[in-house]
């Protein structure tokens, strides 16, 4: 077994006991039942976007200063598993909101909001599959990784800058039981755990997929796209 | 400093000059956001009650799509003519040239909002007031900003026609918000103008800011 498996492994590991905090261990929600423990994944997977929204802004500011290689694969990886994320948190939101709200969808700033962050990294793969791969689509896509992160934010203060009908921050309000807490922090640290274990694997594959690049050939690109701009 | 605004300025000049000799573009944008009016009677049903209220809408729904058009092709000729090339090829700053083509865009989507606007008071009896115009240009700055820096991206790319909608709309949308918020303000609706116009200044800055530092690595692809 080598470290990729390992790490999934762990990772599966790791939620299904989040699973069983949130079933066994949490306690039903007085007012709503049952459908709330949805909260503690639907919550999560929104940090582990950010997050992974993050590491694409990273390593795309990393890739536009010095052409590296390796922060433009990161980028790759960290905008496909934020994806994945920002479509989990959607759909449980979505599950939750019809018996709570009677309806699937509203137009509220931050439902809307996700739905655009959802669309701009969408886009950002396209770029990457359309645009010449190399050096063409990993700085148009570092471009658009960059704007699109301006979308998080966004997505984040939504409930403090709008009156939403998405409820506002429980957390830091204090507004949660212990025990409810308690798992909530355990489901987030083991979602963040399987957002970075996605994340190698799926670097692992991106440098697999670029093909073997001699170290002195990755060092020579590196170099050239980092010459400095002619004096003008 | 000066040498760049003065590339930037020979460069919308050379577009606007073209576009002057042909007459293309701006008839045929002109003409769309027509149609879009009448799209929109189709579609909303509009009679002289409900106009007012929908006709915020119908001004960002035509704007919007105008302004994918006049950015689509901000490119196109530079892009046939594989002219782009020759340009960056020259001492000129890329900066300089994306702004001076951003500039050009700029003036052809203000033309073609000279034809919206009264176009949108005559057949939906809303008021043709400064606060309007105002917001509708400051939108375009923005908006103008990011449709050019996407364009020029969607230039090298296949299925560009597909992927410039894709891009660009859903960072328009800001402008969207708070351009309708004081679009809907000035037709009569309650809220802040002051407000929605401030914010559609932040978001000009930012864009501007932000497209200008992301322009080299764009046009030097």
């Amino acid at each position: 077994m080598n470290k990729y498996e390992k790490a999934a492994l762990g990772a599966v590991a790791l939620m299904l006991l989040a699973a069983g905090a949130i079933f066994l261990y949490a306690p039903t929600d007085a007012l709503q039942g049952s459908v709330q423990r949805i909260f503690y994944l639907h919550v999560s997977s929104a940090i582990a976007a950010y997050g992974c929204f993050a590491v694409v802004l990273l390593g795309s500011i990393i890739y536009l200063r010095n052409g590296s290689l390796a922060a433009d694969r990161l980028a790759r990886a960290g905008a496909l598993v934020g994806l994945v994320f920002t479509t989990v948190t959607l759909v449980m939101g979505m599950l939750w909101a019809k018996p709570i709200w009677g309806t699937f969808w509203a137009w509220d700033a931050r439902l809307t909001s996700t739905l655009v962050l959802w669309i701009l990294y969408a886009g950002y793969l396209l770029v990457r599959r359309l645009a010449e791969p190399g050096r063409q689509a990993a700085r148009f896509a570092a471009v658009v990784g960059i704007f699109g992160f301006i979308d998080v934010p966004v997505v984040h203060f939504s409930v403090t800058w709008w009156r939403t009908q998405h409820p506002g921050p429980v957390i830091v309000n204090d507004a949660l039981p212990p025990e409810m807490l308690a798992t909530f922090l355990f489901t987030m640290a083991c979602t963040l755990a399987l957002a970075a274990s996605l994340i190698a694997i799926r670097y692992r594959i991106e440098t697999l997929a670029d093909g073997p690049v001699p170290a002195v050939a990755e060092k020579a690109s590196a170099i050239t796209s980092n010459e400095p701009e002619p004096v003008r | 400093m000066t040498n760049s605004i003065a590339i930037a300025l020979a460069v919308a000049r050379k577009d606007l000059t073209a576009e002057w000799r042909t007459r293309e573009l701006l008839p045929a944008l002109a003409q769309f956001v027509v149609l879009a009016l009448v799209i929109a009677n189709f579609g909303f049903q509009i009679d002289s009650h409900n106009a007012p209220s929908i006709a915020p809408g119908v001004l960002w729904m035509a704007l919007v799509f105008a302004g994918l058009v006049a950015f689509g092709r901000a490119f196109a000729a530079e892009r046939e003519q594989a002219s782009l090339e020759a340009m960056l090829m020259t001492p000129a700053s890329p900066v300089a040239i994306f702004a001076g083509k951003a500039l050009a865009a700029t003036l052809l989507l203000i033309g073609c909002e000279a034809v919206l606007l009264p176009a949108l008071a005559l057949f939906f009896g809303t008021p043709l007031s400064a606060p309007i115009v105002a917001a509708v240009l400051l939108a375009t700055i923005g908006m103008a900003a990011l449709g050019c820096l996407f364009s020029a991206m969607v230039a090298r790319i296949r299925a560009r026609e597909l992927l410039l909608p894709l891009l660009t709309l859903p960072l328009w949308i800001p402008f969207i918000v708070a351009g309708g918020q004081a679009v809907q303000v000035a037709m009569g609706a309650g809220g802040s103008y002051d407000q929605a116009l401030a914010l559609l200044v932040d978001f000009d800055i930012l864009f501007v800011v932000l497209t200008s530092l992301a322009a080299r690595f764009v046009l030097d692809e």
